[in-house]
């Protein structure tokens, strides 16, 4: 039976409040990067008001706010981007030969996705201490391991997915193990790889604790930026500044998740459901 | 089976006492076969009768765990699949859907270096072969069922040698597509006078295409040849079962002794036996093909009363079921045979074979023919 019309719409209105009111936070701070200091706290909420560009300015114009942006960028599209080396080399592997306790492994290897970080962020603090590790390269590995479970978890479910037959059309006509991988199952889990990217780039993206904990000059991305800029020297939430760098930050994921979203319910469930993609 | 080395030509394939098991499954054991070059050799099995593990040794997917596998003369047994020059058809399509058509097509090509202004002729030829120039610009995603086999195939045929194997490239087609399919790989071989191993699990398709036959049952070759012998003269029951539509019959009887005549007694009808008994066991299985079996009498045959118990009109001919004397039997009239009166269901009717063409087996092998009633 096909619901009424009157039915649907009033889904439909409940799902846009559901939706508006999660939103609405958001709404906020973007519209208060665009508000003078005292237009953001007038109330009642001001919706009509000159905007100005002056908060994100003096935003960027503080002295390490460039350099946060970079560094957020640089560590987690890189770090993303080797976890995909390893784990696409790995989900093959894994894939092709299939050992006893293939399961196993896997359930290990995520299973240290499992522990929230500040179970662990201590021992990790001295170990990269110890090791003398607390810079760019150190700081680097640890979002590439921290990368790897998921994206192979997507990437296996993926390359199950593709038959071995594939492989062994190209063994027989002379194509190396190689050439397989990388030239026959490599483009056909090209979905599973843009959904791993994106997945963790948000993840990475969003890391706070451990990189507050180990980060230096060159590591500290935004999130540890907002979390030190929050207040003003007289110990009051600097709104425009949070507003402004928060704006820039969601940018990035924002526009992300509007391009690729049938990627990122592939991530959620690690390849199991394909959707359309 | 000792292998039968054809001597005349060059040896294509030689395959020497294989074996190979998977955990606690046996699944080929004690096989050999040789195939002269330029034979369109058709290895038939039931399904999960080997077949494809067989393949799997051939193109050197897997190794086996016993036994060596000749190719052109050559121990191949420890090469790579790369190294044995072999054109691979697999059984699913596995078209690359990343490439296109064409692309699919030159694959082999592409990887055997050739240059690219010698490979457009290439594909064009095995295209037009397969009629199937149209599709070159499509990908596989945009093609039917049949249209992707016969890139498979165009994909199997382009590589420059003298062996292809087929794994069941036919199966789950449609009918009339199949029938040209048939056609169209029959012819090519010919053409090409290359040596073709093509697995089927279908007996009409091995008689059609096959110049040699080998039947694989219980993870062994239980007999090759060609179709007209392992038809008319086949060595064991399940050759005679299993290479025929509909089913061949296999009538239980008793193999009995009287002075210097040897019997053969059935409920339905005895037999005199011409033969060579290979064991005492008297118990014996009479096979007999289906068209063999006539309505009313002809001179010189056994005849005996059945009773039909069930029609099915293929419009071209009729598959009758029958029931003599509590021997199950089948048999085909064909519509236009004038020579046959028409029957129906519940019917009493005088069925009639040729003694000679009643092939007695003992202990699923066959020891030799009836001879006239008695």
């Amino acid at each position: 039976m096909q619901p009424s019309r009157t039915r649907i719409a009033f889904y439909y209105s409940l799902l846009w409040l559901v939706a508006l009111l999660f939103f609405l936070p958001v709404f906020w701070i973007l519209m208060a990067s665009f508000k003078t200091p005292d237009d953001i706290l007038a109330v009642p909420p001001q919706f009509l008001f000159q905007p100005t560009l002056d908060n994100i300015v003096s935003m960027l114009t503080r002295p390490n706010t460039i350099p946060y942006f970079i560094n957020s960028l640089f560590l987690s599209i890189l770090s993303v981007t080797l976890a995909l080396v390893v784990s696409f080399l790995a989900a093959y592997t894994l894939s092709r030969y299939k050992f006893r306790a293939t399961n196993f492994l896997m359930f290990l290897i995520l299973s240290t996705r499992m522990v929230p970080a500040a179970a662990f962020v201590v021992p990790i603090f001295q170990m990269y201490n110890a090791f003398q590790w607390r810079n760019q390269f150190g700081v680097l590995m640890l979002y590439t391991m921290f990368s790897i479970p998921f994206s192979l978890w997507i990437l296996k479910g993926f390359i199950d997915g593709v038959s071995p037959r594939y492989d062994e059309t190209g063994f027989v006509n002379g194509a190396s193990r190689l050439h397989v991988m990388f030239r026959v199952v490599l483009p056909q889990v090209r979905p599973g790889l843009i959904a791993a990217f994106i997945f963790n780039l948000i993840f990475v993206w969003n890391e706070f604790l451990l990189n507050f904990i180990l980060g230096g000059p060159g590591t500290q991305m935004i999130p540890y930026a907002l979390a030190v800029g929050l207040t003003d020297s007289g110990g009051n939430v600097d709104w425009a500044f949070v507003a402004s760098l928060s704006t820039g930050y969601v940018l990035l994921p924002t526009l992300m998740i509007f391009f690729f979203q049938k990627y990122l319910l592939v991530g959620m469930t690690f390849g199991t459901v394909r959707g359309e993609v | 089976m000792a292998p039968n080395r054809n001597d005349t030509g060059m040896t294509a394939i030689e395959l020497n006492n294989l074996a190979k098991r998977y955990g606690r499954k046996q699944v080929l054991h004690n096989l050999h076969l040789s195939v002269p070059a330029g034979e369109f050799m058709v290895v038939f099995g039931l399904p999960a009768s080997g077949k494809s593990v067989l393949v799997r040794l051939l193109t050197g997917l897997e190794s086996p765990d016993q036994g060596n596998i000749f190719l052109r003369n050559t121990d191949v047994t420890h090469l790579s699949p790369g190294e044995r020059n072999i054109g691979y058809v697999p059984q699913s399509f596995a078209l690359y859907p990343h490439f296109t058509v064409h692309q699919n097509i030159a694959y082999p090509l592409h990887l055997a270096r050739v240059p690219k202004n010698e490979v457009e002729p290439e594909v064009q030829r095995v295209a037009g072969l397969l009629g199937i120039q149209s599709l070159l610009d499509r990908k596989p995603d945009q093609l039917s069922g049949g249209q992707k086999q016969r890139v498979a195939i165009a994909r199997g045929l382009i590589k420059r040698t003298d062996l292809y194997v087929l794994d069941d490239p036919l199966v789950g087609l449609d009918f009339k597509l199949r029938e040209r399919l048939i056609d169209d790989l029959k012819r090519t071989q010919e053409m090409l006078n290359v040596t073709f191993v093509y697995t089927t699990s279908d007996a009409v398709e091995s008689l059609m295409l096959a110049s040699q036959i080998a039947v694989l049952d219980g993870g062994e070759i239980i007999e090759n040849g060609p179709p007209e012998t392992l038809y008319t003269a086949p060595q064991r029951t399940q050759t005679l079962q299993s290479v025929a539509f509909p089913q061949a019959n296999l009538i239980d009887g008793t193999l009995s002794t009287q002075g210097s005549h040897q019997f053969i007694e059935t409920p339905a009808f005895r037999a005199g036996f011409s033969g060579q008994p290979n064991g005492p066991t008297p118990q014996v299985q009479i096979g007999v093909r289906p068209e063999q079996i006539r309505i009313g009498t002809t001179p010189g045959a056994l005849t005996c009363q059945a009773r039909v118990l069930l029609r099915e009109d293929l419009g071209g001919e009729e598959i009758l079921y029958l029931d003599a004397q509590g021997v199950q039997l089948t048999t085909v009239l064909r519509s236009d045979d004038q020579t046959q009166q028409h029957v129906d269901i519940d019917q009493s009717v005088t069925i009639s074979m040729q003694p000679q063409q009643l092939i007695v087996f003992q202990q699923g092998r066959r020891i030799g023919v009836c001879t006239g009633s008695e």
